[in-house]
């Protein structure tokens, strides 16, 4: 029932290259908006703004680039899932992917919105930005493994 | 020997080439640019358009957006070269990559059109009851290439040189080919 063979998804060479082609545009939405904020909360940039500005307004592009990931990466993960369940760094990947999402809605969120104290805003900025590129890291080595 | 081989075949390169981390992370760190830098552009795009961060003005996204662009491409296009030239013999017949090339060049093309009249001008739009055509246009423009150039650089993983030799076809089940 779930063989790679019977995927609609496999039927044409095009669909998986297009479905990465939106994931990538996705993450560029997404973690770029959320850097973005990082920049503010570390001070480095839109030094003009409030990060709880900058949050409420990217919010909803942040938003649209993970439905953007979450609507391609299932269905990349459906036209093999055996390999991709069975991979070490797509598993790390994951593990990574719902930190981030759950640091990015809980914390992350409270520090940009409400502010803090410019050693706790920082960390905060770098934990997120690591765990993004974390999970780029994962998504990049499923191919190399 | 050809030039793509002579490239490929400079020390460093090779190694890069054979090495099974350090190739992928310099993708990955290519990766990561786009996703951090490659987000602002598409934002000050949105910007332009009217669509995202309307209530900063387009002078502030421009203008505090511009220097973290300027990082993020040189850092990124570094990467980008070296993936290429550790690859060069692979790279050169790859019409992806040669398309990827032309639009990088109609990426020059569209600031030396907009520079002036848009990115430079900032405060004049801010000015302008509306947002200006010329402006809708340069942001518009700018997302179709980079979402071009984006595209194109993933399909070029995807292209392989035609057969010499007449192999019998053998389907694969999948079409996903990684890399």
């Amino acid at each position: 029932m779930f063989l790679a063979e019977a995927n609609p998804l496999n039927a044409s060479e095009l669909i998986f290259p297009t479905l990465e082609c939106i994931h990538i545009a996705g993450f560029a939405i997404l973690v770029g908006t959320i850097a973005i904020v990082d920049f503010r909360l570390l001070g480095v940039g839109m030094r003009q703004q409030t990060s709880a500005e900058l949050a409420r307004d990217l919010g909803p592009w942040t938003l649209f680039g993970l439905v953007l990931m979450l609507f391609s990466g299932p269905l990349m993960f459906s036209s093999d899932p055996d390999m991709y369940y069975l991979n070490r760094s797509f598993q790390i990947k994951m593990a990574l992917l719902l930190v981030a999402i759950i640091f990015n809605y809980t914390i992350h969120r409270r520090v940009a919105l409400k502010g803090a104290s410019p050693p706790k805003s920082k960390l905060v900025a770098c934990v997120s930005m690591l765990l993004w590129v974390g999970v780029i890291f994962g998504g990049i080595f499923i191919a190399f493994i | 020997m050809s030039i793509a081989e002579s490239i490929q075949s400079i020390g460093f390169l090779t190694q890069l080439r054979e090495s099974a981390l350090v190739y992928p992370i310099i993708m990955t760190t290519h990766l990561s640019c786009i996703a951090i830098f490659g987000g602002l552009i598409l934002m000050t795009d949105m910007r332009l358009l009217g669509l995202a961060l309307r209530s900063r003005s387009v002078t502030d996204v421009v203008g505090q957006f511009r220097i973290w662009k300027r990082i993020g491409f040189c850092v990124m296009i570094t990467m980008g070269v070296l993936l290429a030239s550790c690859e060069a013999e692979k790279y050169t017949p790859n019409p992806y990559f040669w398309a990827k090339m032309s639009l990088l060049v109609l990426v020059g093309v569209h600031a030396a059109i907009f520079r002036k009249s848009v990115y430079n001008s900032t405060e004049e739009i801010d000015r302008a009851p509306a947002i200006p055509a010329r402006a809708k246009l340069a942001g518009a423009s700018s997302l179709i290439l980079w979402l071009s150039i984006l595209s194109m650089g993933r399909l070029i993983g995807y292209w392989e040189p035609p057969k010499v030799t007449q192999a019998s076809p053998t389907v694969t089940a999948t079409a996903h080919v990684p890399r």
